[in-house]
């Protein structure tokens, strides 16, 4: 007889003691058909807690029996604990296990019925039907014998339950009547596939076969003589389901992939459409909708052409081809699973099993009920995958392939007039084809749908008790819940629209230690040693204006920003906390003023983009700290040049009589200079804003365009943007900049640093060459900023520089601040990155929000 | 931080006496690294001038400042003002002085009264000269203030915040000393810095004589004092300030908190959702709508939701009352836990949000939360003629106030998919022409 045992799942033996189960294992593990690790065995387990494997009963008195049946009972109940748990791992691990047990009552075979379904995998039973008296004879050849009772019970039992269990839900039930002639055979797990010379894995092609073509041209597949697509390397294609419905060549293309994968060129796994498609041509009763009617009207017309024999055949051909297809693939570089394809998701606990459920989810994805009429609620499974193989799906349309959590949709709706979308693997690289057009006549269009909702609020349930955001340049980072409140409350009360706010910008870290000169606290040599240090030979080193951080979101048009925020304007713009940064007026002045100015150059044009994001310093520094400069900076220094001219009077008068006065007399000579040196510093950074003429902005990053993000810029580039940015402009100014290479371009910088430092200039920014930069595959801070002597006065005080406030200043502490700087560094660049992919704005929000949450946290804010 | 003590007339050298200070030598003691000096820059039979000054060492003086996470954190006046901590600073130096107990062979000068001039500053006041010397002149003094002149390279302000005092009269040495330990610091712009408790003691001792009938008395003991009721005395200032705007408004809410209770209660609603619920007085009225099951009072205010709570906590057995459940929520977010509720009130909410972030906000409430009724209240602008109010707003924090037309138009786009009746009403005293001081629109959703 002929036993077929699936790759992974769970074999039931039944029958009485006696009937040959564990004889029959033991001879399976000689003849290396199964490993004594995959067998688990009452006896095995009874003997594991408690040195027993039998326990007899028999000929003892009554009250001694009843008491040694309820010490074997409890051994049993242990025995079966263990060995279930054990089984239920080994299910979750997607293994093999042949259970060695009587399973004589139904309730201890639907516990194992129930533990497969819950795990997905089959369940065989192999029944030993051996006769009574062949049973009786057996018992008493053993060791311990069972006794005639118990074995003729549980022969009674055997028969009556016997006829039952074929119908319990048994992938197969192989019964035998003896351990001969048994040939076992063990598959393979069908659902693996090795990617070999590699893999293109195509989104859903909805009957759109002309794309497809035009798509495995791209890819690079060539038409043999056959009309078969080969690709010269020997790749394969894989396609994700949905290859029918909906499109106008939903034959061609399902005969396509048959064609194909008879001849082991390509894969193909199920998907709702497919399924629906199988289940008609089987005859079944299915509402065909959605798209699928297009395909009986196709077959008709094939009917009409080639006649009903040939049709009969292609539609027997295709609905075996249909049903064959696996719920999904489980693909192995150098044996070690890396990828799924599953057309509408997968859970991690499914990867690899087969099952109705896993089949079901694969195909429609996980599902809450209708959201009234009649879609499916669709819920979102991708937040729950854990591991790091990478999950490849379609089914739901996104305009553009949508990565999150290691899980990538490259269904980008090519019947609804988008793309068609292939994802190479190993190599990782999206290639598309645009959709001639909306080939769907549907009404609600779900690329529209989702342009409509990709704005919507985002849901206060996914922030409130605290979150974490995956960033492709530090990994999971953690927003606690106590500094998400505040930061939402900001939002809600003082930010601009969400819709709008979609970048903070990253806090900056002065030099990490302090300078080594003694009577300097910063000075660029610390900020090229670190970066020297962490490997980075070219460094950019930046002049920074003394102004306000703003963050400028410019429009092309307001169709434009109605298209990309949902709110009519030309641009915003706002500080580092994500408050407006001027009046409603002053703001559309000068969002005007530079979107004519950028016309004028034909920016948008040029670069093809709906907007521009502009990371800037915007000057004059009284233009947002008016009040804090006339009641601080203003207000003490007044005082402290009154106090220390008065006194400088009083000695001077009495400096004859007195030698000793001298000295103070020089001290607080030297203290009404430095009170003037301060007076002078923040007068520097301050002008008259007569209008907005008066406003200076000094672009120094270029973030985004809709079409593409410029973190893989170096710096340099940046700041030739800048340049042009500044030319024949009346609001942009141009930030000077040099570039460190050796150790004369250092000295040259530091000589500049200086030069305009002594002026009262604030400082240099110093940043590695590349805008990301790593050392070891360690973040490294984007920026360092090394403020100049004069400048640390209207921070550090006026009279910081004294030797005695000097050693006390320099022990500070900046690894927070890195810290807090990396991780807003990542989430800025990941939240650019979201917005430009056009990710729904919560996804924006998420990084958004973390940033201003991390801002909240104190810091030294003079650091 | 200075004070100079000078003297013209006869028997001025007895000061340094009284003082108990060598006019040859140089004072200085080192007071945890500030440097308390003094010096003589004058010292003849007629004329003396004797300056007592601190060189505070800035790093401490803000160690243990409440501010130590400002970015002005070491920006700050009090190294240089005149205040408490120069009072207490000098106070050792000036013991014997103020104490008037000098050597027993100078006793005799303690009750001598000299033609003084006392200069002392700077001093950062928010008071103005007047109110300054409001304080000196009663006591005998001639006050003259001055400042420095000001040139900045901008617009910034009209005059120096720093000044100088000086005060001209007839008084012993220990009642001028006296009078500055305790006037100091009431004119100094108190901040965030400790009032010494022997200080706070010393207030009776060292007004002895004179406090008691000064006209400004209550005023200097409130100041003096204002440690203790820092709190207080921020609270009664605010309450007189707004007052005056608010003459009738209390009212007015009251009336407005009935008004939607009764309205709601007509709905016979089971549930009730309260947008920018406060501190929770209407939410207590909603508990007691009849047949109510639930109240979420949504407020992302943590301090406001605590005392909503301590509101409900209190009647929270009363008969028939449901207790209202505060939840945080905002606005500018989607949460599914107030979908599908029987009435959410947005009560004076909206006129404190960007108009522009509006009509969002009211998709989500009308199309996702979609409830059975949305009461909206707003200020109606048309009746701020009635309050003389001219083009201000009620509130600063109000981003706009409509007219009755503007709410009108406003409402009925708002209900672009027409789920809605929309019912207007009005709250508050009618005037003939300019309507209700507060409009009321209720959204009911058709029955669909």
């Amino acid at each position: 007889m002929q036993i077929q045992l699936p790759y992974a799942g769970i074999v039931l033996l039944i029958g009485p003691s006696n009937s040959g189960k564990s004889t029959l294992l033991r001879s399976m593990i000689e003849q290396e058909v199964i490993l004594s690790s995959e067998v688990i065995s009452s006896d095995d387990y009874r003997v594991l807690v408690s040195n027993n494997d039998f326990i007899d009963w028999s000929n003892r008195p009554r009250d001694e029996a009843a008491n040694l049946m309820d010490e074997y009972s409890s051994i049993s109940a242990e025995a079966f604990m263990m060995m279930d748990s054990v089984i239920e791992a080994r299910c979750r691990l997607n293994k093999l296990t042949f259970v060695d047990a009587t399973h004589l009552h139904s309730e201890d075979r639907k516990r194992y019925i129930g533990l497969a379904r819950k795990n997905n995998i089959p369940i065989v039973a192999i029944v030993l039907d051996i006769p009574e008296n062949e049973l009786l004879l057996r018992d008493e050849q053993r060791d311990k014998p069972r006794g005639k009772k118990r074995i003729k019970q549980q022969y009674q039992t055997f028969k009556r339950e016997r006829s039952f269990i074929k119908k319990e839900g048994y992938l197969s039930v192989y019964t035998i009547k003896g351990t001969d002639n048994l040939e076992f055979t063990r598959r393979n797990n069908s659902l693996e596939k090795d990617i070999q010379y590699g893999i293109d894995i195509i989104g859903d092609i909805h009957g759109c076969y002309d794309e497809m073509i035009t798509l495995l041209d791209k890819l690079g597949y060539q038409k043999d003589k056959d009309s078969l697509y080969l690709h010269p390397e020997g790749r394969k294609f894989v396609s994700i389901g949905d290859v029918m419905s909906r499109g106008p060549e939903s034959l061609k293309t399902m005969l396509f992939f048959y064609d194909h994968i008879q001849r082991d060129l390509a894969y193909m796994i199920d998907s709702n459409h497919g399924w629906k498609i199988a289940r008609w041509l089987d005859g079944r009763d299915v509402t065909m909708n959605h798209g699928d009617e297009k395909v009986i009207d196709e077959l008709s017309a094939y009917e009409a052409e080639n006649g009903s024999e040939k049709a009969h055949e292609t539609k027997q051909a295709i609905k075996g081809f249909l049903f064959q297809a696996p719920s999904h693939y489980v693909f192995t570089k150098n044996g070690v699973q890396t990828l799924i394809c599953a057309h509408a998701g997968i859970k991690d606990d499914m990867i690899g099993k087969e099952s109705e459920t896993v089949s079901d989810f694969c195909r429609f994805g996980d599902t809450d009920g209708n959201d009234g009429k009649g879609k499916p609620i669709r819920k979102d499974w991708t937040i729950n995958h854990q591991k790091n193989s990478t999950i490849v799906w379609g089914h739901d349309p996104k305009p553009r392939p949508l990565v999150i959590n290691n899980t990538i949709n490259i269904d980008q709706g090519v019947v609804f007039g988008g793309a068609l979308t292939a994802f190479r693997y190993p190599e990782e690289e999206f290639v598309s084809v645009q959709a001639k057009q909306d080939y769907s006549g549907a009404r609600d269009n779900p690329l529209e749908e989702w342009e409509k909702n990709r704005l919507n609020p985002p849901n206060l349930g996914k922030f409130i008790t605290g979150y974490s955001v995956n960033t492709e340049e530090l990994g999971e980072i953690k927003i606690h819940q106590d500094i998400v409140k505040p930061a939402i409350d900001t939002v809600s009360h003082f930010t601009i629209p969400i819709e709008q706010l979609i970048y903070i910008p990253p806090t900056m870290s002065p030099t990490p230690s302090p300078s080594s000169l003694d009577d300097y606290l910063e000075h660029p040599k610390e900020a090229i040693d670190y970066y020297r240090s962490q490997g980075i030979q070219t460094m950019v080193a930046e002049k920074k204006h003394m102004g306000s951080r703003g963050i400028l979101f410019l429009f092309k048009d307001t169709e434009s920003a109605i298209k990309h925020t949902s709110i009519e304007s030309l641009g915003v713009i706002y500080s580092r906390t994500g408050k407006r940064f001027f009046d409603n007026e002053t703001e559309k002045r000068i969002v005007l003023k530079i979107n004519q100015e950028l016309h004028a150059k034909g920016y948008f044009e040029k670069h093809n983009t709906d907007y521009l994001l502009l990371d800037a310093e915007i000057m004059p520094w009284n233009l947002k700290a008016k009040e804090l400069i006339s009641s601080q900076y203003a207000h003490v220094v007044e005082n402290a040049i009154l106090d220390r001219t008065k006194l400088i009077e009083k000695i001077e008068v009495a400096v004859g009589q007195n030698e000793e006065l001298d000295v103070w007399l020089e001290e607080y000579n030297e203290k009404l200079n430095n009170a003037h040196v301060f007076n002078e510093v923040f007068q520097k950074y301050c002008w008259e804003i007569e209008d907005i003429s008066s406003i200076q902005i000094a672009p120094f990053h270029v973030l985004a365009h809709s079409n593409q993000t410029f973190f893989t810029q170096p710096h340099t580039w940046h700041m030739e943007q800048n340049h042009e940015f500044a030319r024949q402009s009346e609001i942009f100014v141009e930030t000077e900049y040099k570039v460190i290479t050796d150790e004369a371009s250092e000295e040259d910088v530091i000589n500049w640093w200086k030069d305009i430092t002594s002026e009262g200039h604030e400082g240099i920014v110093i940043k590695p060459e590349h805008y990301i930069a790593r050392n070891k595959g360690k973040l490294l801070q984007p920026a360092i900023k090394v403020r100049g002597r004069k400048y640390l006065n209207i921070i550090y005080g006026m009279d910081y520089l004294l030797p005695q406030n000097l050693k006390r200043l320099k022990d500070r502490n900046t690894g927070k601040k890195q810290k807090l700087a990396l991780k807003e560094f990542a989430l800025g660049i990941e939240g650019i990155q979201r917005y430009v992919q056009k990710e729904s704005i919560e996804r924006v929000h998420e990084c958004v929000l973390g940033a201003l949450a991390l801002e909240s946290d104190t810091v030294d804010p003079r650091l | 931080m200075q004070l100079s003590i000078q003297a013209t007339g006869d028997h001025v050298k007895a000061i340094s006496y009284l003082l108990s200070k060598n006019p040859n030598n140089l004072y200085e003691r080192n007071h945890k690294g500030h440097l308390v000096r003094l010096f003589y820059s004058k010292f003849t039979d007629t004329e003396i001038d004797v300056t007592i000054f601190v060189s505070p060492d800035p790093i401490d003086l803000v160690k243990n400042n409440s501010n130590s996470y400002d970015i002005t954190h070491y920006i700050n006046d009090r190294e240089f003002a005149v205040s408490s901590i120069f009072c207490s600073f000098i106070r050792s130096a000036l013991g014997t002085a103020l104490n008037g107990q000098p050597k027993e062979e100078h006793a005799m000068w303690v009750n001598h009264q000299f033609q003084f001039q006392f200069e002392l500053g700077p001093v950062a006041s928010s008071l103005s000269d007047q109110q300054i010397q409001d304080l000196f002149e009663p006591i005998g003094y001639e006050v003259m203030i001055t400042r420095q002149e000001i040139h900045y390279s901008f617009h910034m302000k009209d005059e120096s915040s720093a000044r100088f005092i000086s005060l001209k009269g007839m008084q012993t040495l220990q009642d001028g000393l006296r009078h500055l330990f305790i006037l100091i610091p009431v004119i100094d712009n108190y901040k965030h810095y400790f009032i010494d408790e022997k200080e706070i003691e010393k207030l009776e001792r060292y007004g002895e004589g004179w406090l008691e009938n000064h006209p400004k008395r209550d005023y200097i003991y409130r100041q003096s004092l204002r440690f203790k009721e820092l709190y207080d005395i921020v609270e009664n200032k605010k309450t007189k300030v707004e007052q005056v705007e608010q003459v009738g408004k209390v009212r007015l809410n009251e009336l407005r908190y009935e008004k939607i209770a009764a309205t709601v209660s007509q709905m016979k609603p089971k549930t009730i959702v309260d947008f920018g619920s406060g501190e929770g007085k209407l939410s207590e009225l909603l508990g007691f709508v009849e047949g109510v099951q639930e109240v979420l009072a949504v407020e992302p205010s943590q301090s406001a939701t605590l005392k909503a709570l301590r509101r409900f906590d209190k009647i929270k057995d009363r008969d028939k009352f449901i207790v209202p459940e505060t939840l945080w929520g905002s606005l500018f977010y989607y949460d599914e836990r107030l979908k599908g509720k029987d009435v959410i009130v947005l009560c004076e909410v909206i006129e404190h949000i960007d108009e522009g972030r509006l009509p969002k906000v009211m998709d989500t409430i009308l199309d996702d939360y979609q409830p059975g009724a949305l009461l909206i209240t707003t200020p109606n602008r048309d009746y701020n003629e009635v309050y003389n109010m001219e083009d201000t707003l009620r509130h600063k924090d109000h981003r706009f106030e409509w007219t009755r037309a503007e709410y009108h138009k406003w409402c009925t786009e708002r209900n672009h998919q027409k789920n809605y009746d929309l019912q207007f009403d009005g709250i508050g005293e009618e005037h003939d022409s300019h309507g209700f001081p507060t409009q009321m629109c209720v959204f009911i959703r058709k029955v669909n």
